[in-house]
């Protein structure tokens, strides 16, 4: 018989060529993975052979995922570059997906035309677009296809016995491997293991008359005849599986992962968490989920039976943290390192075939038939209407998501940061960038320079990183406490990290980066703010690494794409002849084994509807409580959550339309007070947590008490506010709230001020600096310095004077030693200090010992969010000395000192007071740094406050302070015989400045208190102006 | 038996051997120096001479501070000649050479000098900022150096030369251990000093030394404002006299200068200011009570002014308070300012709401249009009898078993 091409098929990997191949154009770059396999590709672009990347994480082996999609990328690289590399990927990993489906399918069904079914159907079904447009997942892509194209072989191969087959099969599965390491081993169990079930299954029918006749018996005499060949596959392809990715392996029981676990979607509760639901379970299954009754009919039938067990395995593992089924059969660690939204994947792709006879038999077959016997030709028409219908919308729906609700910001131009970076040594520098997203990997790819960052979180070595569950600090505001916490850890101590220059897309960070000591450079072109930090040493010359021998080396290297190399040889052969039909071969064993496709059951078509109906129903009951929820004005609770929320996200025009209509408000009005409100709460705070209590309700009034609770870059805010709000023609509005009236005394008005500009080199040149450009350090005093105790922590206070004539930027670092000099800690100071001073000014000081935050179990991270909070470093051994470094740079920026304390109540336990804006600037954030003092008017602790609400020029600002606790501070060591200043010693340095200085000069300008502890207290502000003009 | 031969072979070979050696030191013996020119300039062809009458060509062994290298020679009329590489004979100092053939060795050594003349100064100075007042010095370093960088001889003399304000000053100092080196003292006065220097007619770039001021002594401050009144909404702009140092130096600007108020609760207000031409300027508003402040401004640690004292006189002599809507509604006013006038809009105002002697709530507000109006929620305060507190302009008013309801 002369074989004719398969029409579907050349249909599906048209139409998928089409749709996809220029689709991605516009999808692939924004989804959360693609641009990861792009900087891995970068690196194998740049060193083929050399596996240590320094670029992100302080260095990390690309040893850490299998190579072979982003040697690809790389290979072809050298033709087109790194986007034509990843397209050209994607457009192949297309082609292989449809293809596979086709012999997967052929595979199952034993028939051309279902096949060719169900390719047509893959090309559109809602599992892969998500997996490809969505998440980028191109090795995992490529993974599945060409094991789904391994597995007719490995049918053949157990079947007939023909080494042949053996060969083709594990090339195949070599080159499943180099692609994705996940893939082979779970496909060995999902889908390997029942094809080996089925094989059997048709061995032993062979040998009986009829299906009903296989019995157990049978069965396992079948078994036992196959044997040799199951045991040499599965030890064969072990040993690939092992052998070609070998470093892999090598290097993960060497750097076991032994991080906090990151939270992934995949393992929420799906009826809690609904857009989990929707990513993870309703679109990856889409319209599968009508058919599910089918597909559990046929998958259960005693040919497919193990696959009826794999795939019902495989869709309650997909269902994730809703019920505790998948994490019982997982176990605790492997379901918090795996994301589980494959195992639906492969559950989708599993049913592709099942599918495919569906429509088969729908379109063309006895289904077709049943139904217009039974409803009619109308009904037919409409029901495959209506599946039509819903198959495109899933499409079209997951196609769009990323539009809807973008998973990235938006695309940045990264060539100004490019052109920054290797301007002027930038690239000597540590870099980090915060609010890029994924994008952060293209900007990696681009440059020399190394950030501290990174976006492989299996590759994370640093303890501040691995002991939070946070996958990047870049979206640390995302991660809650963990996040900022981390964050923090890296913004304090940056000469640690080499770390000098930050990147920011979001300027919730702006706070804490001012607070821990950055400065702003510019603005680039792109619109990303660039800060800086002074006194940071550049990245060494020479890095350590972790070396691997050269064997694995060159096996990483050159493996991969050798496995690609023999499966293209052993297959081409194959392949020639199915796509040219060249010349007549035999027709594979498994198509012998058709399904009759002349009686559709009655019953499952019955169940079918049924499901349908439940399933209709389902939808509906979601859609009403979706409308419920949304529908803001239906109840006061849901009008006070839209209108914070509102407020959230900025969107003024929707929290105007919530205040009520007869309140004589205008929008104008409304838009007016919103835009003159700035500061931490107002402009950098997130709302985390909204509860509302309604404590009173009439017909048309109600009082509720709001309780919120924001997430700030640099401390967490409780509020509780009381709103009132009223209902008009069946809609509840809110009653709008009180405005400050203060009126600023004069309507212009104006103020000198010294500013200043470091030309940095006046020579334009890329040599090192001349030695008579570099400024002289700013020479500091430290006042006072000593070694205290509070409560369970240690900390170093004191003051600090710049007694130069220069303003500087102050860097204090402060480390503990025991009695017998051994180092226990190193700290430097966070906020608890002015960083920039005028030339005479002082500040006082603390600096906390934060321990590495939460490092000991992951059971202690409190569930509560507080940026502020901060663990304190737990120490073996008790602390008795201490040295402080202090460092001066020169800097211009930041200098708005006209913050004055204009009125103060002091009672017991608070201090009330008000601050008022003299100067020309707008405070974004003011803060106050209290200190203490005792009756001899020494030091004993510094505290701080920032006040929520930022001032306007020439605007007072009431404040609340709560006075510490009774809590005693414990003075361990007031020696300040360890100073240093810009290297020097502190008394010698300030002594040749000023020879004779007024100790204790402002004492009397001390604030009594009355209070057990502390006799003394002074006030000190700091203001952060987030837009200076 | 066998073995005989083989050790007579030996001995054979050994016998010859060292007769061989004999003979090649016999020839050493006669390689001697020609060269007898001990002193060049850097850069010059230095080539050593020896004698040789055998034809025997052994390696030079030659090194200085940077480092050693072997040199072959080439035979010119039975004469060895080592030509030096240029790497040596470019740098100053010492060579030390070695010829070593068989078991005698001839060594000696040359010195390499620098050329005679200047190509670059090479100067540092350091720090580039003193204080003025005269005890402060910057450092200035200068290293004469020919055109292949070799310092120029010990006792080199450089001239130094640097103005500052009227005068211009010229030393020599000489060159020692390679540098010449010279503190330059801070004047009396502040300014900038321009420094250069000269060796063998060639003279540096210029550099330039900033002489700060020192620290600031005493000063006085006075205040400035509208008119004397606590009504909370007018500002007093305090002055610095001009801030300078012992030697009636400018401070630089920029000089922090804290102001310190002090008033009659003997509470700290505090607001700051830094110079300008030596002034500092800082801004208060005014109190929205009666106060007497006492003023004292510092540079601390340095210098301190004079007390200023201030009166503010009581701007609001009494308000109004009605309560309305179930007592729910308190509207305090008209408040009127010192000529009767409605005070501008956002005085403070204060609401406390005590039961039984304990604070149930405590409320603030600012006034518009001479009022201020507080609308207590039943949510907030239930219905219940009260004792109602109202602060504002440091006045109070009580009001007792207030009924809410």
């Amino acid at each position: 018989m002369k074989e004719t091409t398969n029409k579907y098929l050349i249909v599906a990997l048209l139409l998928g060529l089409a749709f996809h191949g220029s689709s991605i154009f516009f999808t692939l770059e924004t989804t959360y993975d693609a641009l990861i396999h792009l900087f891995f590709a970068d690196h194998y672009a740049n060193s083929w052979f050399e596996p240590w990347n320094y670029k992100w994480y302080t260095g990390f082996t690309v040893m850490s995922y299998p190579p072979l999609v982003h040697q690809s990328i790389a290979l072809l690289s050298m033709i087109g570059g790194l986007k034509f590399g990843l397209f050209t990927v994607a457009i192949i990993s297309i082609l292989l997906f449809i293809t596979g489906v086709y012999r997967f399918s052929l595979l199952i069904t034993g028939n051309r035309t279902t096949a060719g079914y169900a390719a047509l159907l893959a090309v559109f079904s809602s599992s892969f677009v998500e997996t490809l447009h969505l998440f980028g997942q191109l090795p995992s892509i490529v993974g599945i296809s060409v094991l789904m194209h391994a597995l007719p072989e490995i049918y053949l191969w157990l079947k007939t016995g023909k080494y042949w087959y053996l060969a083709t099969s594990l090339s195949l599965i070599a080159v499943t491997v180099t692609s994705h390491h996940v893939t082979p081993i779970f496909g060995m169990i999902f889908f390997i293991f029942p094809l080996i079930g089925m094989v059997i299954m048709d061995v032993s029918r062979e040998s009986v008359d009829t299906i009903k006749a296989v019995t157990i018996r049978v069965f396992i005499q079948s078994f036992l005849k196959l044997l040799k060949r199951i045991i040499s596959f599965g030890l064969l392809s072990l040993i690939i599986i092992i052998g070609c990715i070998l470093p892999y392996w090598i290097n993960s029981k060497n750097n076991p992962i032994t991080q906090v676990p990151i939270p992934h979607g995949s393992r929420d509760n799906f009826l809690e968490i609904t857009s989990s639901g929707l990513v993870f379970f309703i679109i990856p299954w889409g319209i599968l989920l009508i058919l599910l009754p089918y597909l559990f009919y046929r998958y259960y039938s005693k040919r497919y039976l193990f696959f009826g067990l794999s795939f019902t395995l495989l869709t309650i593992l997909g269902t994730g943290g809703t019920t505790a089924i998948p994490k019982t059969i997982l176990g605790e660690t492997a379901f918090n390192i795996l994301t589980l939204d494959r195992f639906t994947l492969w559950a989708s792709i599993m049913a592709l075939p099942i599918m495919g006879e569906f429509a088969y038999r729908f379109v063309q077959g006895d289904l077709k038939t049943l139904i217009q016997s039974k409803f009619g030709a109308v009904y037919h028409r409409i029901i495959g209407g209506i599946l039509a219908g819903l198959f495109i919308f899933m499409t079209i729906f997951t196609m769009s998501l990323s539009y809807f609700r973008p998973s990235q910001p938006d695309t940045i131009k990264m060539l100004p940061i490019v052109n920054f970076l290797n301007q002027d040594n930038h690239d000597q520098w540590r870099f980090l960038t915060l609010g890029f997203g994924d994008q952060m990997a293209w900007l990696s790819a681009q440059t020399n320079a190394m950030t501290v960052d990174g976006n492989y979180h299996s590759a994370r070595r640093l303890p501040e990183l691995t002991t939070r569950p946070i996958e990047r600090l870049e979206n640390s505001k995302f991660k809650g406490v963990a996040g900022i916490g981390s964050l923090q850890q890296f913004l304090t101590r940056p000469e640690k990290y080499n770390l000098k220059y930050i990147f920011s897309n979001d300027k919730f960070y702006d706070p804490i980066l001012y607070f821990c000591g950055w400065q702003r450079l510019r603005q680039l072109e792109n619109g990303i703010m660039v800060w800086e930090r002074l006194n940071i040493p550049p990245v060494s010359s020479i890095l350590p690494k972790d070396d691997v021998a050269k064997w694995q080396k060159i096996l990483w290297g050159t493996i991969p794409l050798l496995t690609v190399l023999l499966a293209f040889l052993l297959n081409i052969h194959m392949l020639w002849i199915n796509a040219l039909k060249t010349k007549f071969k035999a027709s594979p064993a498994f198509l012998n084994f058709k399904h009759d496709y002349s009686k559709f059951s009655p019953t499952v078509l019955k169940v079918t509807h049924i499901w349908s109906l439940v399933l209709a129903l389902l939808v509906c009951l979601a859609m009403y409580q979706f409308y419920i929820k949304n529908d803001s004005q239906h109840n006061p609770e849901n009008a006070i959550i839209a209108y914070y929320d509102a407020l959230d996200f900025k969107e003024f025009e929707t929290a105007f339309n919530l205040i009520n209509p007869n309140s004589n408000m205008t929008i104008s009005q409304y838009m007016l007070e919103v835009s003159v409100t700035d500061g931490l709460l107002s402009s950098y705070a997130k709302l985390d947590a909204i509860e509302t209590m309604v404590t009173t309700q009439t017909n048309n009034m109600a009082t509720v008490k709001v309780i919120t609770k924001w997430i700030t870059p640099l401390e967490k805010i409780n509020k509780v506010d009381y709103k009132i709000l009223s209902k008009l023609n069946g809609k509840w509005y809110l009653e709008p709230d009180q405005l400050n009236t203060d009126l600023p005394p004069d309507q212009l008005y104006s103020a000198n001020s010294t500013s200043y500009h470091n030309q940095g080199r006046r020579r334009i040149t890329t040599e090192q600096t001349h030695h008579e450009d570099v400024l002289k350090q700013p020479v500091l005093e430290v006042l006072s310095a000593k070694l205290v105790k509070y409560e369970n922590h240690y900390a170093i206070v004191g003051e600090i004077q710049n007694i130069d004539n220069v303003p500087a930027d102050v860097v204090l670092k402060g480390t503990l030693y025991n009695d017998v000099n051994k180092e226990l800690a190193s700290y430097n100071a966070k906020y608890h200090m002015k960083h920039k001073l005028m030339p005479k000014e002082t500040t006082a000081f603390k600096i906390n010992f934060e321990g590495i935050a939460w490092s000991r179990t992951k059971d202690s991270i409190p569930d509560t969010f507080n940026p502020d909070e901060f663990t304190p470093v737990e120490f073996e051994e008790q602390p008795t000395k201490f040295n402080l470094q202090a460092a001066g740079n020169v800097s211009g920026s930041d200098l708005f000192k006209n913050l004055t304390l204009s009125n103060i109540e002091i009672s017991e336990k608070e201090i009330n007071g008000q601050l008022f804006n003299s100067g020309l600037q707008e405070i974004t954030i003011p803060q106050l740094l209290i200190t203490y003092y005792d009756e001899h008017k020494t030091i004993l602790w510094v505290d701080h406050l920032f006040v929520k609400e930022g001032i306007r020029q020439q605007r007072k600002q009431d404040f609340e302070y709560a006075i510490l606790n009774e809590s005693k501070v414990n003075v361990i060591n007031d020696i300040m015989d360890n100073i240093y200043v810009n290297g020097l010693p502190n008394d010698q340095i300030s002594r040749k400045i000023i020879s004779k200085r007024i100790d204790n000069h402002a004492n009397s300008e001390l604030q009594p208190v009355s209070h057990p502890n502390y006799s003394f207290i002074k006030i000190e502000t700091n203001s952060y102006i987030g837009n200076p003009n | 038996m066998r073995v005989l031969p083989a050790y007579l072979f030996l001995l054979v070979l050994i016998s010859l051997s060292s007769f061989a050696a004999i003979k090649q030191a016999d020839k050493a013996s006669e390689i001697e120096l020609q060269t007898v020119q001990t002193e060049f300039i850097a850069g010059h062809k230095i080539t050593l001479r020896f004698s040789n009458s055998e034809g025997v060509e052994p390696l030079l062994y030659c090194t200085n501070s940077y480092g050693s290298t072997l040199i072959r020679p080439y035979i010119e009329g039975g004469i060895l000649n080592y030509s030096i590489p240029k790497h040596i004979t470019q740098k100053k100092g010492i060579v030390s050479w070695k010829l070593i053939h068989g078991n005698i060795s001839l060594s000696g050594q040359f010195t390499i000098k620098a050329k005679p003349e200047v190509a670059s100064m090479e100067t540092y100075i350091g720090p580039p900022s003193i204080q003025a007042g005269g005890t402060d010095y910057t450092m200035m370093v200068v290293i004469p150096t020919d055109a292949l960088d070799n310092p120029l001889p010990e006792d080199t003399t450089v001239k130094t030369k640097h103005q500052f304000l009227s005068t211009e000053i010229s030393d020599t100092i000489k060159t020692k251990h390679l540098v010449a080196y010279k503190n330059i003292y801070s004047k009396k006065e502040s300014g900038r000093m321009l420094v250069s220097s000269e060796c063998l007619n060639i003279n540096s770039k210029e550099f330039t030394i900033n002489v700060m001021p020192a620290i600031p002594v005493g000063f006085s401050i006075s205040a400035k404002r509208p008119h004397g009144y606590a009504d909370g909404n007018q500002i007093t702009t305090f002055e610095t006299s001009i801030l300078k140092d012992k030697d009636n130096n400018i401070v630089s600007d920029g000089t922090f200068v804290t102001f310190s108020i002090s008033n009659e609760k003997n509470n700290i207000l505090k607001t700051y200011g830094s110079t300008i031409n030596g002034i500092a300027t800082a801004k208060m508003i005014h109190p929205d009570y009666g106060s007497h402040w006492q003023i004292q401004a510092y540079v601390i640690g340095m210098a301190q002014s004079n007390i200023l004292s201030l009166n503010y006189k009581q701007a609001i002599s009494d308000f109004e308070v009605q309560f309305s809507e179930n007592n729910r509604v308190i509207t305090i006013g008209p408040l009127k300012s010192f000529m009767d006038q409605m005070i501008p809009d956002g005085l403070s105002v204060k609401l406390q709401i005590y039961k039984n002697n304990t604070t149930i709530e405590s409320i603030k507000t600012t006034s518009a249009n001479g009022y201020a109006q507080f609308k207590l929620k039943p949510d907030l305060v239930k219905n219940d009898d009260y004792t109602i507190v109202i602060q504002t302009a440091g006045l109070e008013k009580t009001f007792k078993n207030t009924t809410l309801w």
